[in-house]
């Protein structure tokens, strides 16, 4: 008899790589490790971080955002049912607000939650907090666009004061990853009094569990959060105050930082990485992460409808190349979209393996000169500024398909539109990343199953389908791989998209900053943090 | 009297709505909505109705225009579709001060520094100062204040260390706080002006020392001084006037760039952040904003035309 509730601690706690943030078990070695340089009157720590932001910051409403650099922020102001955790080498899921996690017969989890949690607003964080917090998520008006991870929810229970059941019509591996989008934080409780107090306005009026209360949010300018005293790992948080700077220009931010006037940078655009690594009194962190770089090609319109063509581009783009001139160097080239962190489901030999997408411009001109479509062709690639490496990967990649008789002509558009243009499918090539996944089946599940909603490239298969479900309802790891694993050849041979990177996830931080527990989830975590 | 102020009034009020329809209608043929970008990634259909319906986007557009146009007027502006922002706070309250207390000192600056220096050009006129000046205003209007404002922090802030290069301070809480974060913005800003005042004071200058009045005031035996600082300048006040009233449309453009580059919450960084998220309801405000501030400085301008020339005076 297989103890599932292993084997899900084992793979879903136990192996992705997400971009999010943590804290928490660790507190107790930080503060053995702190101690000394704090220049507060506190016992431990103290002092005020200002950190640049150069993410887009939509809503300090977890159950509503869209966006990682607002999550990073959520995860410093709530707690979630679970959170994520790195040693250094796997994240793991472990629980957070919860104490204890129960698995019975696959779909029914308990969580027995810390006693005497209060939020911010001193009203109690117990199960029917809970309960209420994942019902606004699940069936809440208005709908957040997170419903549907809990499209497979049954019920949710109160069994007793501080016990709480979620029942799900099916074995749920996924659940940990998927109880909310806010990364890292699976299940972010929001206080009920507060959603009823601020209504619609919640997102600016945040109150959660977290080490830092809310302060105040100028728009275009600071979002600043100070020290809950009554936060219930003891000891935690050491700084009394953080102000995230709402920087627009990047150039601006890295100035900032080199002349002292931040202490940190929650996202270090790859340009210039370089520039900061090469100073002696800033740390940068960055790990590759759970993501992907592609070029999608649309399925479901001429020339890219025919399989040899699409086949073509996958194999005449030059991934080292792309790599030096898109990301300065900071990825590694992808051969199929499992991620390194996800390590569980990643091949280390997949370079070797012969497996997936990988640069080879004989077979290019082969399956070029297969293709039904002849001659020079001059597709619409939609491209825009916008993002981390902006129009540059469109550069590097457009003498690549010159190679294949392939002209594309560029349409740069801002982003309001571009996000436009790419749902509604006017378009022949675009280029993408898919971030901070955690887990295959977030990774290509949505992305790629007959039409999903991310499935921009339009691209079906019925096999893949019944792969990518077959891996959603089993928990046992060993299966889910080889479903992964085949389900993954498919999609490379198929070519809905050219395959391109995986990218690591900077942030920078001065001397001074001390105990920062980098989680390659793209999270920025304070709860450990002080100044030295 | 009256007449002619309700006239311009009524002209104001008249501009201010063509501007609002143009600027609402412009947005809204615009590719893109809130909620395609306030969804992002976790786009499906269900939560985009949804959140249509709650935002009121679902609605004709002529409609939601007079429910905005209604409420604007009314002194309800809203709150911003996604970030739930008070409106008027955040422009008028937050932004507002910001761009004022750049364009003014970068405004300051340029006259302070722009007349003196042409008018010795033009007293000078062909020796070393004057060529030197030349080259330094043909590099000004021509030297992209974007490059500037990243030359001014790398060498300022990053590698001199003397001044902030991000972030604003109110002057009116903490003033010598305020002057050294308004340093550099000002500055880059104020180059263009800084360059063209230079050029104006010297041509006009130039011109109307060669006026007979000026020859009268020489002959009459006034110091030089006060023919070239009195006589001279005060006649050049009017063009130079018309010009900064002119220019203050391009001052404002050059403060959305200068706000990008030193991190000012200001009202071009508001403008531009909320056409890329389409937020309507911020555009349409900070439209208004610069609208109002235009037309107040023509009508500035054109006050101040009696006080600079007597014979503009009515009788």
């Amino acid at each position: 008899m297989v103890d599932h509730k292993s084997i899900l601690e084992e793979r879903v706690l136990g192996s992705i790589n997400r971009r999010d943030l943590m804290r928490g078990l660790g507190a107790g070695t930080a503060v053995l490790a702190t101690g000394l340089g704090s220049r507060s009157a506190h016992a431990n720590g103290g002092g005020h971080i200002r950190l640049g932001w150069i993410d887009h910051v939509d809503t300090l409403d977890p159950h509503f955002t869209g966006f990682l650099g607002a999550v990073k922020i959520h995860n410093n102001i709530y707690n979630g049912l679970l959170k994520v955790e790195y040693d250094g080498k796997r994240v793991s899921f472990v629980p957070d607000l919860a104490q204890t996690w129960e698995i019975q017969d696959d779909k029914v989890h308990t969580f027995k939650l810390r006693p005497g949690v209060k939020f911010h607003d001193g009203t109690p964080c117990d199960a029917e907090a809970v309960k209420w917090s994942v019902e606004r998520v699940w069936k809440g008006t208005p709908r957040s666009p997170h419903a549907w991870k809990y499209k497979e929810l049954a019920s949710v229970e109160v069994l007793d004061p501080l016990t709480v059941r979620l029942t799900f019509n099916k074995p749920y591996a996924f659940l940990p990853v998927a109880l909310t989008g806010s990364t890292g934080r699976a299940g972010t409780i929001v206080s009920k009094a507060a959603v009823e107090k601020y209504g619609d306005k919640f997102g600016r009026n945040p109150v959660g569990t977290g080490p830092f209360k809310f302060v105040s949010w100028r728009e275009n300018d600071a979002i600043v959060i100070e020290k809950n005293p009554d936060y219930f790992e003891k000891g935690l948080p050491k700084l009394d105050r953080a102000t995230f700077l709402l920087m627009k220009e990047p150039s601006a931010a890295i100035a900032a930082m080199l002349s002292g006037q931040i202490d940190g940078l929650g996202d270090v655009p790859v340009q210039f990485v370089s520039q900061l690594r090469a100073q002696k009194n800033l740390q940068v962190y960055g790990e590759i992460e759970g993501n992907y770089v592609y070029v999608g090609m649309n399925c479901k319109r001429a020339p890219f409808d025919d399989m040899d063509l699409r086949r073509a581009v996958a194999f005449a783009i030059n991934r080292e190349v792309a790599i030096k001139q898109a990301f300065f160097g900071h990825a590694i080239p992808a051969y199929t979209p499992i991620s390194p962190p996800m390590t569980d489901f990643y091949d280390p030999d997949v370079a070797k393996s012969g497996r997936g997408q990988s640069f080879d411009l004989a077979k290019a001109k082969e399956f070029r000169a297969k293709s039904k479509v002849k001659g020079t062709i001059e597709p619409l690639f939609l491209a825009s500024e916008s993002g981390l490496f902006g129009t540059r990967l469109v550069q590097s990649v457009l003498p690549m398909l010159a190679a294949i008789d392939t002209k594309p002509k560029i349409e740069v558009v801002e982003r309001a539109a571009w996000i436009q243009r790419r749902n509604s499918g006017e378009w022949d090539l675009f280029d993408f990343t898919w971030w901070a996944d955690l887990d295959p089946d977030e990774t290509i599940t949505p992305e790629f199953r007959t039409g999903e909603a991310w499935n921009y490239p339009g691209w079906s298969n019925k096999r893949f389908d019944e792969l990518v479900n077959a891996a959603q309802d089993t928990l046992d790891v060993a299966k889910r791989k080889e479903y992964y694993t085949e389900a993954c050849d498919i999609l490379m041979n198929e070519a809905p998209i050219a395959i391109v990177s995986h990218m690591p996830v900077f942030k920078a931080f001065s001397q001074k900053v001390k105990d920062f527990k980098y989680i390659p989830v793209d999270s920025l975590n304070l709860h450990t943090v002080s100044l030295g | 009297m009256l007449l002619f102020a309700a006239g311009k009034v009524l002209q104001t009020l008249m501009v201010l709505l063509i501007v609002s329809v143009v600027s609402f209608t412009l947005l809204k043929l615009a590719p893109g909505d809130p909620i395609q970008i306030m969804l992002g990634t976790e786009n499906s259909p269900e939560a985009y109705a949804s959140l249509m319906k709650q935002l009121g986007l679902d609605r004709p557009m002529v409609e939601q225009y007079f429910h905005w146009l209604k409420n604007f007027v009314t002194g309800d502006w809203g709150v911003s579709y996604v970030g739930k922002a008070p409106i008027f706070q955040y422009a008028f309250v937050e932004a507002l001060p910001v761009t004022l207390t750049l364009a003014a000192s970068a405004l300051a600056l340029s006259i302070l520094i722009g007349v003196p220096l042409g008018v010795l050009s033009a007293t000078r006129r062909g020796s070393g100062w004057d060529a030197i000046t030349s080259v330094f205003t043909l590099t000004g209007t021509s030297f992209p204040s974007f490059y500037l404002g990243i030359l001014l922090i790398w060498l300022f802030g990053v590698k001199l260390g003397l001044f902030p290069t991000m972030g604003f301070v109110a002057p009116w809480n903490d003033f010598w706080g305020g002057v050294a974060h308004m340093t550099l913005p000002a500055i880059t800003l104020s180059i263009y002006f800084l360059a063209m005042i230079v050029r104006m004071t010297r041509a006009n200058l130039i011109e109307v020392l060669e006026q007979p009045y000026i020859a009268a005031a020489r002959a009459r035996g006034e110091p030089n001084w006060r023919v070239v600082w009195v006589h001279g300048l005060r006649n050049i006040l009017m063009p130079l006037v018309t010009i900064l009233g002119l220019q203050l449309g391009a001052l404002l453009q050059g403060a959305v760039l200068t706000e990008t580059v030193f991190s000012l919450p200001g009202i071009g960084q508001m403008i531009t952040n909320a056409v890329l998220n389409r937020e309507y309801g911020i555009v349409q405000a900070g439209v208004m904003i610069t609208a109002c501030l235009f037309i107040t400085t023509n009508l500035l301008v054109d006050l101040a035309y009696p006080y600079l020339d007597p014979r503009l005076r009515p009788r």
